[in-house]
């Protein structure tokens, strides 16, 4: 290429990249007119030797699949949606021949956001929005039993999970906020008008460094009324330098454990943000998703990846002070653009977080996944995972649609590549593109012969006016298999 | 709305100019990518830590889509030690010489580089 064609070159892309904030966000759920859901599988796109097909249509906010001992295929629907949205959450049973039965019905008080089936007995995590979190056991004739209540996760982000192992069910508490401080963001989620008392809670004491935060006032009707508030502290409340607040378990951003049969809550560790989805390695260790935060409230933060981390046992990872083991003060990667630096909420860390196994997509929201354990369906050891697709301009401003796809992760170097994408000049939604492809993947599990991977795929939600407005009947499960299998 | 225009003259030209440059090349729309040497194998690693949480697989996200940029790697590393507009830097500490190299390495070969 000629030197001048270089010059020329150069100078057009300098040009266009100073721009960022005159950019508008062009995010998956910003579409104005929705479609009925369609389904093409030609419409995604697979690693060769892979094929997609449909297996159940019109599910209502599904979220989670699991499988009895006999191989039988079960669904649960959430039951609440952002957007305070609620119905009634749901386990149902697919038959083959494309029957549905409803085994359990819940009540207002989901979402449920993970099942898995042990010896007899489903368990499902039942997030809380309304009476906080529970963990629920759920026999084969449908009765519910809770066999812990009262998860404080009636804020953001719910209680999740379950996995078990060595007679513990592990699950995952989210944060009530996107970074500590309750703010008017939180009213948008809704629960700030219902629950104006709630906060973050630390799983062990910390001191704070008493930075707070001035708002106006969402619960008083008067104009101009101005309210500071402080970290784990509720809407409203101040803090000072060196206050310390009590550690106690049950906590936020936290994973803890009881036994199969129930009991008292153990701290695991501690320190995410929403830690969404939990599994297994093929060598038994434990792994979770967590969604990082994000770019609004009273304490946005910029460019953080959800995480793959391996859970170590007692460690603190990190919220609300770091990003995927790195440190978000006076970091240009981490504060928003147009918006000042980060200043750090704790006075003293726990521990120096560790490093993640794998940093995605920013805004992604990375959740379920699971593990390929056998070499017919190939990539063996890694992590599938379903990727919701982002939220923005809510969560923050993208440039292209993010997510609405499936990655595999290869855990031994942290390198992410697509497995499941929709076709297209750009990525994004089934919806925006028009066509039949993925909406938004929420968890993908494994069948007990390890060679179909069950993709749920939550279904339509478009964003007005701060509101999410989640489209029932839209959601679907999808399999993938190998050509032959 | 000149800046909207410089892009996409900016993408016309690639195309004209370059039969690789395509904004979306992940192994489902493309075929797989195996990384030729160690040193590309590093960068892959290293921009999946660094750089692929807002450029993920090269296409856009938090940050613009630059699998279809057409500037010379020496660009591009400017790009990332000095940051520019709202990209962030990274400092020697951060990414060392030798690291940066190796993500300029497979940047360049994720771009080209046939696929099967
Ligand atoms: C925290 C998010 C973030 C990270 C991490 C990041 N970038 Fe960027 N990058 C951006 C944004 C945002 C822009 C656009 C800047 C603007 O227009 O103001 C950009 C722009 C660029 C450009 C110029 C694109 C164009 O259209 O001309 C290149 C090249 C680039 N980044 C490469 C990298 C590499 C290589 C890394 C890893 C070492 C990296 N980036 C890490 C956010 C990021």
């Amino acid at each position: 290429m000629k030197l001048s064609s270089i010059f020329i070159l150069t100078v057009i892309v300098l040009s266009n990249t100073s721009c960022y904030k005159m950019r508008k966000s062009t995010g998956g759920a910003q579409i104005k007119t929705v479609q009925a859901r369609q389904v093409s599988v030609a419409d995604i796109a697979l690693p060769k030797g892979y094929k997609i097909e449909p297996v159940s249509t019109g599910l209502t906010f599904p979220s989670a699949v699991t499988f009895d001992e006999s191989g039988n295929l079960y669904v649960i629907e959430t039951g609440y949606s952002y957007g305070e949205v609620f119905k009634s959450p749901k386990l149902l049973r697919l038959d083959r021949g494309g029957n549905t039965t409803t085994m359990a019905t819940g009540t207002n008080n989901g979402p449920w956001t993970g099942v898995t089936f042990y010896q007899g007995n489903f368990y499902i995590a039942e997030g809380g929005a309304l009476e906080g979190g529970r963990i629920l056991r759920i026999s084969m004739d449908g009765k519910i039993t809770p066999l812990i209540s009262n998860l404080p996760t009636i804020g953001d982000h719910h209680t999740n999970g379950p996995v078990i192992k060595e007679g513990y069910i592990y699950f995952g508490l989210g944060t009530a906020t996107n970074s500590g401080i309750v703010g008017i963001d939180n009213a948008h989620y809704g629960w700030l008008l219902r629950q104006n008392k709630f906060h973050d809670i630390p799983c062990a004491d910390i001191t704070l460094t008493g930075k707070n935060f001035n708002t106006g006032n969402i619960l008083t009707t008067e104009e101009n009324d101005v309210v500071s508030t402080g970290a784990f502290s509720p809407f409203g409340t101040t803090t000072v330098s060196g206050q310390v607040i009590k550690g106690t378990c049950p906590c936020s951003g936290s994973i803890l454990r009881i036994p199969v049969s129930g009991g008292n809550p153990e701290v695991v560790a501690w320190g995410f943000r929403n830690p969404y989805g939990l599994a297994l390695s093929p060598a038994g260790k434990l792994f979770v998703t967590e969604n990082a935060y994000d770019d609004r409230g009273s304490r946005p933060v910029w460019g953080a990846g959800d995480v793959l981390w391996e859970i170590k046992d007692g460690l603190w990872y990190g919220w609300p002070d770091y990003s995927a083991g790195k440190s978000i003060i006076n970091d240009e990667e981490f504060h928003a653009p147009g918006k000042g630096k980060l200043e750090p909420l704790l006075a003293k860390y726990p521990n120096t977080p560790p490093k993640p196994t794998a940093i995605f997509a920013v805004h992604s929201s990375s959740n379920g996944f699971d593990f390929s354990k056998t070499s017919k369906f190939g990539y063996e050891g890694e992590a599938f995972v379903a990727q919701f697709g982002d939220m923005a301009p809510d969560v923050g401003k993208v440039m292209s649609p993010v997510g609405f796809k499936i990655v595999r992760v290869n855990v031994s170097n942290g390198v992410i590549q697509d497995f499941a994408v929709n076709r297209g000049y750009k990525n994004g939604p089934a919806s925006q593109k028009k066509n039949g492809g993925l909406e938004r993947p929420l968890s993908v599990k494994f069948d007990p012969a390890g060679t179909s991977l069950y993709v749920v795929d939550y279904g339509t939600i478009i964003l007005k006016n701060h509101l999410q407005i989640p489209m029932e009947q839209t959601g679907m499960i999808w399999k993938i298999t190998k050509d032959g299998l | 709305m000149t800046i909207y225009i410089n892009r996409v003259t900016a993408i016309f030209i690639c195309i004209l100019l370059f039969e690789a440059c395509a904004l979306r090349r992940s192994e489902p729309l493309k075929g797989s990518f195996v990384p030729a040497t160690s040193e590309i194998a590093k960068g892959q690693a290293l921009y999946n830590l660094h750089c692929d949480k807002c450029h993920p697989d090269g296409e856009g996200g938090l940050g613009p889509d630059i699998n279809w940029n057409p500037a010379p790697s020496f660009i591009k590393k400017m790009q990332v030690r000095h940051g520019l507009g709202v990209m962030p830097s990274f400092k020697e500490n951060e990414i060392s010489k030798e690291d940066l190299k190796a993500i300029g390495k497979y940047m360049k070969a994720y771009k080209h580089q046939k696929r099967e």
